[in-house]
């Protein structure tokens, strides 16, 4: 993997590091003393940027300053990840790390993404894991994942939507195709709503998605879950078995955490960490977060650098398997 | 009559004291942001769902539902006083709506907007009421093959909307798809036509492009005219209708709410196309027709009462199915999520007081904003006798926080600065502006529903004729192409004899 521009942005980042470190040391024994912006690389609504809302509510709690959620959309993410990589490393800027801005999309957009997501970043706490679901229309006949590889090997072949092309879920259909040995026909759609319909609906058969779009859907029993695509069962659905257990070596969970430019002084990233860490730990956060399909986090920030770093190797053969660069 | 028993129980909550409140909270917050240019529904409801989560989960929903609605109504007073639409459904109210406030009718524009819209609001909530689950089944009969030929027919139409030479119109309508195309392709998840720029990977801004070629070339060249420089030529005129508008008014009304409930439904385009739709056939259908533009009323009464229907409309699919139609839903979904309610079918037995009690508080909050609207317009219209060398440059200031709010990005400024050079050079050409930005919309919604459609159907062309409501869309659109071509045959006689003559 190439970094085309990293080294450039490292310098210039060190630039304004120079100064910027010095402002922070002198800063650091009052930490925090001014507003902290939130950026969410993402438009609002979506489920990082509701938990982001839920998270700067929590921490602005504890912490005693106000924190400031700001969506800066654009790329896969990367145009407000970059722009928290450029920021002053004081504590007074994080984003919302998560797996499309510092795992997939760094090997999507290759050389336009102008930040590294392992050296660009202190990385400070994991935030929510959501484990990746395969649901399909009740009237499809399809109930476990051999009856999908069935399907998918018989004539006409297996429809998979998504959320959309070069998501993690698109990238499962692509790991599930090669299990299979079958390329599965991918539908991409715009946002996991419209899929969603779709499948309901009966125009696609299944759907690969992120557990937190299909929990009320799988409740209210519009379309079955057919396998979860984690190392466990989940605890809100005990009865849905897992691809592992269904003969097929998948586990992949989206995530999202809180990350902060490279240089933010350790004290600041060991702080946020413990206070991120003491609201997700909370028994309601944690019910809540249960409930809507995902787990929260509890990562150390050392644990949560390495995390990242497993991902974004994990991620980029898959990438350039699927062939989704955007070049 | 359950029905009656159902809509009693949901006045009975949305009349409570607090839910009251937090509607008229709502609803005067999204008519503020309304006719704010550029800060929309999404980013307001965004920034105040945390303030919701300390209530109950019906008074949430309440006050973000006003902010939805509010909007609405607030975006239709800047597209008629000012020519600068907000959102994708105010870009045909700036047609006839800025034409007739510079006729000196802005009182009456204003007042039909009003009244066309409560009367569409109630009927579509009444519709959402008795027959949501119905209508999901029509929403769901849709698939990607129909949603095509619904764009198609759509697309087709707009060269309606020329005003002038239909050839321009069609040009320009290709020029707003050939734009739409910028961005990331959302089958493969290639960047076309970005040029490297990141910004331009989710595409060309909507917002920007409808406010520089409508507000900020609207206002190059009024600056050009030293002799007319106030927004309005004549004088303000009355602000009530003419017994006469009102008579003309009604038939459109009608027929925008008709058109308005129907596509407000259809997940996606469907409130964009309400407001495109019924103004096409006002255009066709009225008896005002030639008056089109030079500000005829009722091309601002039909469109303004489609979108408002479509916006209550457009619950049903969230209500029924948990399914967001846009991205104003989604952040619902999310403010009930938050709340620990799922939306869906189940939503209807086991939160009546939620579910009838929003219904009941849209048509409160339509009344409301009735109440609020009215009596404002005179001071709407007292605005327009401002200076222009106060108005311009706050309007500019706007303009230009609003777009910068859209993403926190000054590339959105730049962006509407380059769309308001090109607007001016367009009006210069007498290019239509509304073409291009219909084709914008729609086009890249067509190019996904076909891909979609033949993704899906391995390539075979015939899913688009051999499904029932995909052959009748395309037969209404090769009909809809003939009409217009055959006599436009003839026109081009009449328009060669006006011009001699």
């Amino acid at each position: 993997m190439s970094w085309a521009l990293s080294r450039r942005t490292v310098l210039a980042g060190s630039v304004v590091a120079g100064t910027a470190s010095r402002r922070a040391l002198a800063q650091a024994g009052a930490w925090p003393s001014q507003p902290i912006r939130l950026v969410v690389p993402f438009a609002p609504g979506g489920t990082t940027d509701l938990v982001a809302r839920l998270v700067a509510a929590g921490l602005q709690e504890r912490l005693g300053v106000s924190v400031i959620v700001e969506n800066r959309a654009g790329a896969g993410a990367t145009v407000g990840s970059e722009a928290v990589a450029r920021a002053a490393p004081d504590g007074y800027t994080l984003v919302m790390s998560n797996i499309a801005s510092h795992a997939i999309s760094p090997a999507v957009y290759r050389g336009r993404v102008r930040y590294d997501p392992v050296a660009d970043f202190a990385h400070i706490a994991l935030v929510v894991s959501n484990p990746t679901v395969w649901v399909a229309n009740p009237r499809s006949g399809i109930r476990t994942l051999q009856d999908a590889a069935a399907k998918a090997r018989g004539p006409g072949g297996l429809d998979v939507a998504t959320s959309g092309a070069g998501s993690s879920n698109h990238l499962m259909v692509v790991r599930m195709g090669q299990l299979i040995g079958v390329e599965l026909n991918h539908i991409p759609f715009r946002g996991a709503g419209p899929a969603m319909q779709a499948v309901i609906a009966g125009q696609v058969p299944m759907m690969s998605d992120s557990l937190p779009s299909s929990v009320a859907h799988i409740r209210q029993g519009s379309v079955v879950a057919v396998g979860m695509a984690s190392a466990q069962r989940h605890p809100a659905f005990p009865d849905v078995p897992t691809f592992r257990e269904q003969g097929f070596d998948l586990a992949s969970d989206s995530w999202f955490g809180l990350s902060a430019p490279a240089g933010t002084p350790a004290a600041i990233v060991e702080r946020l960490n413990r206070e991120t860490r003491a609201f997700l730990g909370s028994a309601e956060v944690r019910a809540r977060f249960s409930e809507l399909g995902g787990t929260p986090g509890d990562l150390t920030a050392e644990g949560y650098g390495d995390f990242v770093r497993r991902e974004v190797a994990l991620w980029a053969p898959l990438v350039q398997a699927a062939g989704a660069t955007a070049d | 009559m359950d029905l009656f028993a159902n809509l009693a129980h949901g006045f009975s909550v949305a009349l409570t004291f607090n839910n009251l409140l937090f509607c008229l909270i709502g609803c005067l917050i999204g008519t503020a942001i309304g006719v704010l240019p550029g800060i929309g529904p999404v980013a307001t409801i965004s920034l105040l769902l945390p303030i919701t989560f300390g209530q109950p989960a019906t008074t949430a929903i309440i006050m973000l539902a006003g902010i939805y609605y509010g909007a609405q109504y607030g975006g239709s007073t800047t597209a008629i006083l000012l020519n600068l639409p907000g959102e994708v459904s105010s870009v045909v109210t700036t047609l006839e709506g800025y034409k007739m406030a510079r006729r000196g009718r802005a009182g009456a524009a204003l007042t039909v907007a009003a009244l066309g819209s409560f009367f569409a609001g109630t009927v579509a909530t009444v519709v959402v009421a008795a027959s949501g689950p119905l209508l999901t089944q029509v929403a769901l009969s849709f698939g990607p093959a129909d949603y095509f030929s619904l764009m198609f027919l759509g697309l087709v139409i707009s060269a309606v909307l020329a005003q002038g030479s239909v050839v321009k119109s069609i040009g320009m309508v290709v020029l707003g798809v050939s734009m739409g195309m910028v961005g990331t392709d959302v089958q493969t998840g290639q960047q076309r036509f970005t040029f490297g720029i990141p910004e331009l990977s989710d595409g060309v801004g909507f917002v920007s492009m409808a406010m520089g070629m409508f507000g900020i070339a609207e206002i190059i060249l009024n600056l050009e005219r030293p002799e007319a420089r106030s927004v309005m030529s004549g004088k303000v005129g009355s602000l009530m209708m003419t017994r006469e508008e009102f008579r003309r008014a009604v038939p459109s009304v009608l027929r925008g709410t008709l058109v308005g409930t129907f596509l407000g439904i259809l997940p996606g385009g469907g409130a964009a196309l309400s407001s495109f739709g019924s103004y096409m056939m006002e255009r066709k259908v009225s008896k005002g027709r030639h008056e089109f533009g030079t500000g005829a009323i009722e091309g601002v009464a039909g469109p303004e009462s489609a979108n408002n229907a479509a916006s209550q409309t457009s619950f049903i699919p969230l209500l029924t199915l948990g399914i967001p139609a846009n991205a104003v839903m989604a952040l619902m979904v999310g403010a009930l999520i938050i709340q620990g309610i799922q939306p869906g079918p189940r939503m209807v037995e086991a939160q009546p007081d939620l579910f009838w009690g929003l219904i009941a508080s849209m048509w409160v909050g339509n009344l409301m904003l009735l109440v609020i609207n009215l009596p404002m317009i005179g001071m709407w219209v007292k605005l327009l006798s401002v200076p222009y060398r106060f108005m311009y440059p706050s309007i500019m200031i706007f303009c230009a926080i609003g777009v910068y709010s859209l993403q926190n990005n000054v590339f959105d400024v730049y962006q509407t600065v380059v769309f308001g050079i090109f607007g001016y050079l367009c009006s210069k050409l007498r290019l239509e502006a509304a073409p291009m930005l219909i084709g914008f919309v729609l086009g890249p919604m067509m190019e996904e529903h076909l891909r979609r459609a033949m993704l899906l159907s391995r390539g075979d062309p015939m899913v688009f004729v051999e499904r029932p409501i995909s052959a009748t869309m395309l037969a209404i659109a090769a009909i809809a192409l003939g009409a217009m071509l055959m006599p436009n045959l003839r026109k081009g006689k009449d328009a060669a004899l006006q011009e001699g003559g």
